[in-house]
Order: C-alpha cells, then structure tokens, then sequence
C-alpha cells in the first residue's frame, strides 16, 4: 500500500493527495484554484473523476463544510471529440469516438 | 498598518504590480474579488509575441520578455517558460505581399525573423497544409503558463510582504475635496491609502466610473478549444499562427477569427483564436466553436483526429488603439491605471508591473511612457 499522502487523486494528470495539499496550504480555496497550481481536473476526464475528492480534500484541511466549497467549473464537451468532428458541426454524444 | 498602495485586480498585471511594487519596500495590499487568475488571466493562451505593432508595444514586448527570463529564475515555483519562438504561416497568394511587407518593416527596425517560402516551411512543419504560401519566423518569441505566472507573482509578492485579499470587491474609492485617493472601500471593509492601481482588466472601466473617469477599456470574448496531449513532433515549432492573426485584433464588428495552433508543456494544444464584442458574456458559443475548429483544421490538417477535451471563453480588456493604459491619471492625484492590453497582458504583464513601479516610486524610464497615458484618449490623440 503506497503512504496515503502518495495516493492519486487526479487519475489522468496523476496528481497526488500530497500535491493537492500542498497547493492548499499555499493558499488555495477552491476547486479552480487547486486544478490551476496541480493540473488535478485538467486531464481527459476533465475532474470526472477526482473534482469530489478534491473537494473533499478542501473540506478536510480548511475546515469549511464541503457544501461551502466552491466547485470546478463544467465545460463543453461533455467528452472528447474529435477536432475533425468538431469543425463538421456534427457533434452529437453518439458520435464520440474515444 | 494601511498600505502606500492598494491593488484592485489579481491578474496577471495587478499581481505583477503587486511583485515589482513589493520589491522596492511599497506596502501593498492587493484585493480581488475572485481568486486569483481567475479572469481573463486564465482564459487565454501561452505566446510571449514580440511582433504585435504600433511602435510603443514592440518595445514594451521587447523589455518584458527580458523580465520574464529573470522571472522563471526568480519566482518561487516554475512558470513553465521557454524561449519557444514562434511560426506565422500564410494561407495564399493574396495574402503575401502585405505580409512580406510587414515582416520586411519589422526587420527594417532591428526585429529578429526570417520569411520562409512554401518549401521551407514544410521542411520545418512536414505536418501543415502542403498548399500554404509561406510564413516566417520569430525566434526572440516564448511562451509561459500565465496562470501559473499570475499565481508566483502573488506567492512572491506575499513572501515579501505584500497583503493578497481574494473575495474581496471594491464597491468605492474615497477622494478628499482636493481630488486626492484617501480610501477604497470594498465588501470586506474600507482600506485607507494614497495611491491606487486600477488593474481591473474588464472590470476597469467600471472602478473608473466610480471616481468620474473615462477608462476606454471594453471587454472583447475571445475563444480557445484545449485538445489531448498530441506528440511533441506534430509541430516542432511550439506557436504556429496564422498571419491573418494581426487583422483579426483590428476587426470591429462580427466574428474575427484566425488560426493559433499552441503546445503547452504539458503536451496539450491550445488552439484560438476569436475576438467579439458580447459585454460581458463568458459564455461559450459552439457556432464559433466550430468555426474556429474548422479554421485550425484548415493550417494543421492532422488536428482531424485529435480530441478536443474542454473549450473555454474569456474576455479581453480592449482599448480602441490596441496599446495599454498605463500610468497616473491627471485629474485624480494618486489614482494609476494598468489596463486596456487586449490579448497581450500575459506578454506585457511583467513591463506593466515594471513601469506602474517606477513611476510610483519616482524612477524615470526609458520607455515613451507618455504615449501610455490616459489623457491620449481625452486629448484626442493616437498614441503612437
């Protein structure tokens, strides 16, 4: 078992539990501000994954209640797409082909 | 303790303010009402351009990216600079003599580049469009995370001393009968002070009104598509755009749209760029989404393939010539404008922060900074 701190938290960025601290106690105070210094939520998921923990994480060390956190931002696209696709307008879900 | 200066803007000009200010020994305190860098500092690209005209912004391009060099050494955490230069690439015939044109003048005053015919810009760029006429090369231009740079300006800044207040929005400045800043009031209470930076970007014009001056600063959305890490060998040159770029910052009305291919460290492509006027709507639109997809696809046709993983808007500061506010406004003794950069305040981020320093510790420059001021616009005459 890897030391808990060494736990990936952003899978696709592999940003640790460690680093996401780190960035909070730097001064970080939201989702936004911890993807910005670490890259956790940037990567092809886009924080599907680890913007909870993350904001779970937040809650731990600030001690704010984890519905105070302010959340990452959403954007288009809902998954990735083909630049090709993309410039066809054509972009419906179905025609995702990851 | 009251700051000398009070700050209002954590982008990347107020936090470059707020670092070269503390430097000299100013007591600062820097108050933005979101986090920090998260304005139009985080909603652009990468370039450090040192080609974008009139005169007066060649040379404060030139001087800030020699600031930067010294910045990726002295900021506390690594900004991910990297003397990249960069490509500008034409579409067709038409279009080469006016760019030839311009490059040919840019050489003329001393700048670094190198045109490049169809054939040897394929030899450098196998991947571009084999149909392209041509382009050139800048090799004094780089490239930076500027959220990252934004942040290490503030850590820096707060390392030596300077108060970094987010969440906090000005909602008034004070002035004595004699037009002299006393105080800004903000929602997290009032700050007594002398002096004020107005680095409010978007905003700025805004935080003007509130003492009765006219800041010509009007937000501009610009869009940018982030893609997958690509492999480091689809572009050899690290900024590739299209040379209509520079006409689309002088549109007015509609869309303007134009290829800017960018490959950030950490593998992905940053690819714009758009300009309109939409107030101030942060809002993605996917029908310039698409067009500019399309466009991109255009110069790199490889992109086909690539996936786009998230897109995003920002808005500009925009002043009607092109050239940054920078300085102290004539009429309201204490009060200093760092504005109007459109998409060039990451590249005149740190110059910006440079001048606002010296003149408010009575530093002299070499710079023409007069044609920086505000009264330009109040007097009726262009800056350059």
């Amino acid at each position: 078992m890897p030391q808990e701190d060494q736990v990936i938290i952003c899978r696709c960025e592999e940003v640790s539990r460690k680093e996401i601290q780190e960035a909070i106690a730097e001064g970080a105070s939201t989702v936004n501000e911890v993807k910005l210094r670490t890259r956790a939520g940037m990567g092809l998921c886009q924080g599907k994954s680890c913007r909870r923990l993350v904001s779970q994480i937040l809650a731990e060390q600030t001690g704010q209640p984890i519905g105070e956190i302010m959340p990452a931002t959403f954007r288009p696209p809902v998954r990735p797409i083909p630049i090709g696709v993309l410039a066809s307008g054509d972009d419906g879900e179905q025609n995702d082909v990851s | 303790m009251f700051p000398d200066v009070v700050i209002i803007g954590g982008g990347i000009i107020g936090c470059s303010c707020a670092y070269y200010l503390s430097r000299e020994g100013v007591r600062v305190c820097l108050v933005e009402k979101g986090t920090i860098a998260s304005g139009t500092s985080r909603a652009g690209q990468s370039h450090i351009i040192l080609w974008e005209e009139p005169e007066i912004n060649l040379k404060l391009e030139k001087a800030s990216r020699s600031l930067y060099e010294a910045l990726s050494e002295e900021l506390p955490f690594d900004i991910e600079y990297r003397r990249t230069g960069s490509m500008a690439i034409v579409e067709n015939q038409a279009d080469w003599e006016p760019f030839e044109r311009t490059v040919r003048s840019l050489q003329a005053r001393g700048l670094n580049c190198q045109l490049l015919k169809g054939d040897d810009l394929l030899r450098l760029e196998p991947n571009l469009a084999p149909d392209l006429v041509g382009g050139a090369f800048f090799p004094e231009d780089a490239q930076v995370n500027p959220m990252l740079t934004t942040l290490a300006l503030a850590q820096a800044a707060k390392k030596m001393g300077a108060v970094i207040r987010p969440f906090t929005e000005v909602i008034g400045i004070e002035l004595s009968l004699d037009k002299k800043v006393v105080a800004v009031d903000t929602t997290a209470g009032r700050i007594p002070t002398g002096l004020v930076v107005n680095a409010a970007g978007v905003w700025s014009a805004a935080i003007g009104k509130m003492i009765g001056l006219d800041i010509p600063v009007v937000p501009r959305r610009g869009h940018i598509i982030v893609t997958e890490p690509v492999p480091d060998n689809l572009i050899n040159c690290k900024i590739i755009l299209a040379a209509g770029y520079m006409q689309t910052l002088g549109a007015t009305g509609g869309v303007a749209m134009s290829a800017n291919i960018q490959q950030t460290r950490s593998g992905n492509l940053l690819l714009g760029s758009s300009r309109d006027f939409v107030g101030f709507d942060w809002s993605v639109n996917p029908e310039v989404i698409r067009a500019q997809a399309a466009r991109n696809l255009r110069f790199l046709p490889a992109l086909a393939e690539i996936h786009a993983i998230r897109t995003y808007a920002g808005l500009r500061p925009y002043s009607s010539d092109l050239i940054p506010i920078i300085g102290e406004a004539d009429t309201v003794q204490g009060f200093y404008v760092a504005t109007g950069h459109e998409g060039a305040g990451i590249t005149m981020g740190p110059i910006t922060g440079k001048l606002i320093s010296k003149m408010m510790t009575g530093q002299g420059s070499d710079l023409p900074v007069a044609q920086l001021s505000l009264s330009r616009f109040s007097q009726g005459q262009k800056g350059v």
